[in-house]
């Protein structure tokens, strides 16, 4: 039901990004599957470069698995998460969509001129540029806030270099466990083959 | 049924006659027939139309074959994405109605070449067209079988054919949407088209139109190597796609 208009927003979001087209034509005819538990979907790529949901019936030529978390954090362009997708099936076509996918932009200023005119457009899109930015940085702070209270006042989550520490000693502990079975087993090397010629002697 | 006869409707009629008996119903209900369909479909057919130009694929310079097109809506939004390098091509087998589509085109400023022929014997060469698309037109046809194969024929390599037709409804919904096709649409003929037999038909035909595995499975058995459907309105209407390879 929501598939014709998906669609019409693919296609909008791909018109005001005119370089995807030609880096998706190549894999006209294809189709992708977005798993991000629980939702997923599907899009096929049209014969012009352009997108759309895929029908009922298609089978998908790959299979892109994002946990929710990880979308979270590419959504708030966070490029380390990408490691933390999986890709099945035809990869280099889920890379490719990925990536148009990721840095597609909405011109929404563009959209809004339309409707109210391009200084009301423009005022409006800074008005909101500016009130997202702020969220951002009272988000960002209050976070650091809880951070500091958490780490300081009521210890609940670690500090950075006590983190650190703690690997450090865990791979040192590793390190000398390891160096230990190595000397107990040439230890009992030297004891087995003595206790092997006991009983023929 | 027998090899020479055929569905109109619920009824079983000769083969050859029923281009005859589905010419009949579209000289009657031509000139009302866009009004029809608005109310029909509470204006859903125009966005349903508008889909299936989105996920054709067509671009700049395409050709597009519009089969059974005979109000002209499909010819007309492809006209626009195809530009002046492209074309389209309008054709119907019932001549009122492609009067009808032609003549309001020429009134909309668009250009398109209007063709009366038969989808199962189609005047055009082996891999002429980038797509061709058959709207609320298949079910009337005779040979089903032979039309999507001419259509297969007459489709390039990579090309494909968008087929929008109704189908068969999401089971629930289905004793509600045969109250609206057997009782009210009848009647809606009557009061807008003063023609409730012809919208007798059309409840009929969509009945007796092929479901949509079915109808993918006559796409793959016409010669496409891959069909995906969409549905529609709880799939009381679906658009296939096949690709010619």
């Amino acid at each position: 039901m929501f598939k014709p208009a998906l669609t019409r927003l693919l296609n909008h979001l791909i018109n005001q990004n005119s370089w995807a087209r030609p880096q998706l034509q190549h894999f006209a005819g294809k189709a992708v599957r977005f798993n991000i538990p629980p939702v997923s979907g599907t899009l096929t790529i049209l014969e012009d470069g352009g997108l759309a949901m895929a029908g009922e019936s298609i089978e998908a030529d790959a299979i892109v698995t994002i946990p929710l978390p990880v979308a979270l954090r590419l959504l708030a362009n966070d490029d380390a998460a990408t490691t933390l997708t999986t890709l099945e099936g035809d990869t280099e076509l889920a890379a490719a969509l990925s990536k148009v996918l990721r840095s597609m932009q909405w011109e929404y200023e563009e959209d809004l001129s339309k409707l109210i005119g391009d200084i009301p457009a423009h005022e409006f899109a800074e008005f909101g540029r500016k009130a997202v930015d702020e969220v951002k940085k009272q988000a960002f702070n209050a976070a650091e806030m809880l951070a500091e209270y958490w780490q300081e006042e009521q210890p609940l989550i670690a500090k950075k270099r006590h983190v650190e520490q703690f690997i450090k000693d865990v791979d040192a502990l590793r390190d000398d466990t390891e160096r230990l079975a190595k000397r107990v087993e040439k230890l009992a090397e030297k004891i087995t083959p003595q206790s092997n010629e006991n009983p023929s002697s | 049924m027998s090899e020479k006869t055929t569905h109109f409707g619920f009824q079983t009629i000769e083969e050859n006659e029923k281009a005859r008996k589905v010419g009949e119903v579209f000289h009657s209900v031509a000139r009302k027939y866009d009004l029809m369909n608005d109310v029909m479909s509470a204006g859903m057919h125009r966005g349903w139309k508008r889909f299936a130009v989105e996920v054709s694929g067509i671009s700049e310079g395409d050709r597009v074959l519009d089969i059974a097109g005979g109000s002209g809506d499909l010819s007309r939004l492809f006209a626009t994405k195809v530009g002046n390098t492209g074309s389209v091509v309008l054709t119907d087998i019932n001549a009122s109605m492609l009067a009808v589509g032609r003549d309001r085109l020429i009134d909309d400023g668009v250009s398109v070449p209007a063709l009366q022929c038969d989808a199962e014997k189609l005047p055009f060469p082996d891999q002429h067209f980038d797509c061709v698309i058959v709207a609320f037109g298949l079910r009337n046809m005779t040979h089903k079988d032979k039309a999507l194969t001419e259509m297969q024929r007459v489709l390039k390599v990579g090309g494909r054919l968008l087929v929008l037709e109704f189908s068969q409804i999401w089971k629930p919904l289905a004793p509600l949407y045969d109250a609206y096709s057997f009782k009210l649409l009848p009647l809606m003929g009557k009061l807008f088209a003063k023609d409730a037999d012809s919208y007798q038909y059309l409840a009929e035909s969509i009945r007796m139109h092929p479901d949509q595995e079915t109808l993918k499975q006559m796409m793959l058995d016409a010669g496409f190597r891959k069909v995906d459907y969409y549905n529609l309105a709880a799939g009381a209407v679906a658009l296939h796609k096949g690709w010619k390879t």
